[in-house]
């Protein structure tokens, strides 16, 4: 079966064990996930929850509406990566060296839109957000040069184009 | 308002919700909770069982033959794990159970306390809902919430862990009763009109409609709705093994049970005829067997309340998200009269094809033998179809579901879904507890009968007048059935030497008899039924008799074997 991935948006009450029921339906069926962000929704006591997996589309349809048979999801659903607008933030320490070949660094800097958070004599800490294949590129050419100790990203933020917002507040 | 202790909070919240059966077993940590209990003896019945495991069984047999919430208590840790087989089963099979479980004060939780275990994360995947009370102010919420979550959609087991510190701190009570949550108005009834008028229309052309219900059909009460539309349009009707009852057995249009051991009509008749009209049911893999190869000619009509069945297992034509009563109601005005007499005779065909091959030997009279679907025939010819029959898991249970006669819904208590040994003997407990008016015989192998043999403690206790009945054919029939028919005769581990049953049944001071031949049966299985207590009826059968027809695991249903 073709397994494309899908990013499922729901709205949760934030309370303890939600999560646990929600990761446990992908658990049911043997289905890995890529990627998970819990974060609080526009309105209080509501949190949004974005879950990224690669599967089928018949079955995270059926993952879908079990989801929405747990009694704290308020609202749910999956999406492609096409329908959203998805950024990360990706951390980079990167080793003080890159500093000795100045104009490499610029054109780094300049060119993926990053932004220098701390510096000192040993490391540059640079922060830079984007989709995860700009942040995953970067990435790789610090590796290249050898230059970069230490990496991390947020995992995906999202944003439906035409508002999942919206349609939650018809649910609310 | 009243300020009270976290207990009785909880017991108060229980007489709220109508509660008066509680089936249950003390330990530490739920002490306070029995503590108060003792003040609370003449407004419930407290069943002590012998295992806790006993305890949600019969909480089930009590919902399912009464359709009100199952109530069990059990102390944490132990206690509360001997619960988690019920419970799985309850989520299968669709049963309202709120399930309370002590758990270790707030401030020890995680520190792997003297029997602490995490109820909630255990389960998770098998409760609709659960909650941790950690103070006595949420106890009137999270109960009245509790009991709606239980009963309302589709219904199935809560589990409440419910910490000692918030048994023993006061609050002030007062109770109100739960308002739908969002999710539940998103599973109810949500269809449209057009739905129902293109309904109508598909089975108004179809020539060979067959309607298939479930559970669902008892759940929702819509058993007069499913009679009334079949009537109307001349429909067939076939049940799953969880639907069975919901239609009287005699009844002209119903052609019998689907599945893996149902009978061969309506398993055929899925296969040849050109609509399902699919009611409360879930297309399980034991009644459609190989999916791919499932009813190859016919459009589907889907109606389920739980969005998540609904295209999960077939595709539907027409998939309705509803609850069974309301929509077949809105349908019954636009199916139209259809003489579907050939249809019909294509179903009398099978069941003579069934009769010749199947029943009629099995129900043969040998002088020195007994036959399983003997014993069930004869309690249901006994029994003229009013007794609730609850059975265990194996061939005791095929036997009951293929040859009891039914007049009256909610008369068939069997696990369904996770196929749960040891079920039997405490459901009919609890069924019995819940309909005592009505004659409840629990149907079950000398296996599983074995795995909850405990609980004749609770009958003598409490004087719980079930009949049981043992068909004792010294193996795990079931499993010994499928090796010879697919393991070469290979009888691995499934005979039993089994202790002398009317021993044990005197044990416990339950009246008890043998058969072992069939001009005994007759007289035997009269005899308990007029006993107005308890009575064990220990026969031994046939051993390797064999349930028939059977659609071979994996296989199509034209593969069926009979
Ligand atoms: C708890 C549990 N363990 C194992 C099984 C597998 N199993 C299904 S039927 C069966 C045999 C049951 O034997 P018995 O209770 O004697 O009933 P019979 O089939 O002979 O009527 C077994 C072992 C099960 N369903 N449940």
């Amino acid at each position: 079966m073709k397994k494309t991935e899908y990013i499922v948006i729901a709205f949760v009450n934030n309370q303890v064990s939600v999560l646990n029921r929600i990761t446990s339906a992908y658990l049911k069926r043997h289905i890995n996930i890529e990627s998970l962000n819990v974060s609080e929704s526009f309105v209080k006591g509501i949190s949004t929850v974005v879950i990224s997996a690669n599967t089928s589309a018949d079955t995270i349809e059926k993952v879908v509406n079990q989801l929405g048979n747990i009694v704290d999801v308020i609202y749910v659903d999956y999406y492609l990566q096409s329908d959203l607008i998805c950024k990360e933030l990706g951390l980079y320490k990167i080793a003080s060296v890159i500093l000795d070949e100045r104009s490499y660094f610029e054109y780094i800097l300049n060119r993926s839109n990053g932004r220098i958070i701390e510096i000192n004599n040993d490391y540059i800490i640079m922060e830079k957000s984007g989709t995860r294949n700009e942040l995953e590129k970067l990435k790789e050419e610090l590796e290249k040069r050898n230059v970069l100790t230490s990496y991390s990203r947020s995992g995906i933020v999202v944003l439906h184009r035409e508002s999942i917002e919206n349609m939650f507040q018809k649910v609310s | 308002m009243k300020n009270v202790r976290g207990t009785e909070a909880l017991l108060l919240s229980l007489l709220e919700e109508g509660v008066d059966t509680i089936f249950g077993y003390p330990g530490g940590t739920i002490m306070p909770l029995y503590d108060e209990l003792f003040d609370y003896k003449d407004r419930f019945r407290h069943i002590l069982v012998r295992h806790e495991q006993g305890a949600v069984h019969a909480a089930e047999g009590y919902a399912r033959a009464t359709g009100r919430v199952g109530v069990c208590f059990a102390t944490a840790g132990p206690g509360a794990t001997n619960l988690v087989t019920g419970i799985a089963d309850a989520m299968l099979d669709s049963t309202p159970l709120v399930c309370i479980t002590a758990q270790v004060t707030l401030d020890k939780l995680g520190t792997n306390f003297f029997q602490e275990a995490d109820m909630i994360s255990i389960t998770i995947p098998v409760t609709k809902w659960s909650y941790q009370i950690t103070k006595a102010s949420e106890v009137a919420g999270v109960m009245a919430k509790a009991f709606y979550i239980a009963k309302n959609g589709r219904p199935g087991p809560v589990l409440i862990s419910f910490t000692r510190n918030a048994q023993l701190e006061m609050t002030d009570f007062a109770y109100a009763f739960h308002k739908p949550v969002r999710f539940m108005e998103r599973s109810q009834n949500l269809f449209k009109f057009s739905l129902i008028d293109k309904a109508c229309e598909m089975i108004n052309r179809s020539d060979r409609p067959l309607m298939i219900i479930g559970q669902g059909v008892i759940l929702s009460g819509a058993e007069k709705e499913v009679i009334e539309l079949a009537e109307k349009g001349h429909i067939p009707i076939a049940s799953t093994l969880m639907g069975i009852s919901a239609v009287p057995s005699s009844h002209p249009l119903f052609t019998g049970n689907l599945g893996m051991h149902g009978n061969l009509a309506p398993n055929m008749m899925t296969q040849a005829c050109d609509l399902i009209i699919a009611v409360g049911m879930r297309f399980s893999d034991r009644v459609t067997g190989d999916v791919t190869k499932y009813a190859p000619n016919a459009r589907i009509i889907h109606i389920d309340i739980d969005k998540a069945e609904l295209n999960k297992v077939v595709r539907a034509d027409l998939p309705i998200l509803g609850d069974a009563k309301t929509v077949l109601e809105q349908m019954i005005t636009g199916v139209l009269f259809k003489d579907r007499s050939d249809w019909m005779d294509f179903a009398r065909e099978k069941w003579e094809m069934e009769n010749a091959s199947v029943i009629d030997r099995l129900l043969e009279i040998k002088e020195d033998t007994v036959s399983m679907a003997q014993v069930v025939d004869e309690i249901a010819n006994a029994g003229g179809g009013d007794a609730v029959i609850v059975t265990d898991v194996g061939q005791n249970q095929m036997f009951s579901a293929r040859y009891s006669k039914f007049n009256k819904s909610r008369s068939l208590i069997t696990s369904g879904g996770l196929g749960t040994m040891g079920f039997g003997l405490p459901a009919a407990m609890g069924a019995k507890l819940g309909v005592p008016e009505r004659q409840v015989v629990a149907i079950l192998g000398d296996g599983g009968f074995q795995m909850s043999v405990q609980e004749l403690g609770t009958i003598m206790q409490s004087q719980i007048g079930v009949k049981i009945v043992i068909l004792n054919n010294s193996f795990l029939g079931m499993v010994r059935q499928w090796q010879e028919l697919f393991f070469d005769k290979r009888y691995s581990f499934t005979s039993m030497v089994n202790p002398d049953f009317l021993k044990i049944a005197e044990a416990y001071e339950i009246p008890a008899k043998r058969v072992v031949r069939h001009c005994e049966l007759k007289d035997a299985v009269r005899e308990m039924l007029e006993c107005p207590g308890p009575y064990l009826l220990e026969v031994v059968t046939e051993r390797e008799e064999n349930v028939f027809p059977m659609v071979p695991s994996g296989a199509s249903l034209d593969g069926i074997i009979y």
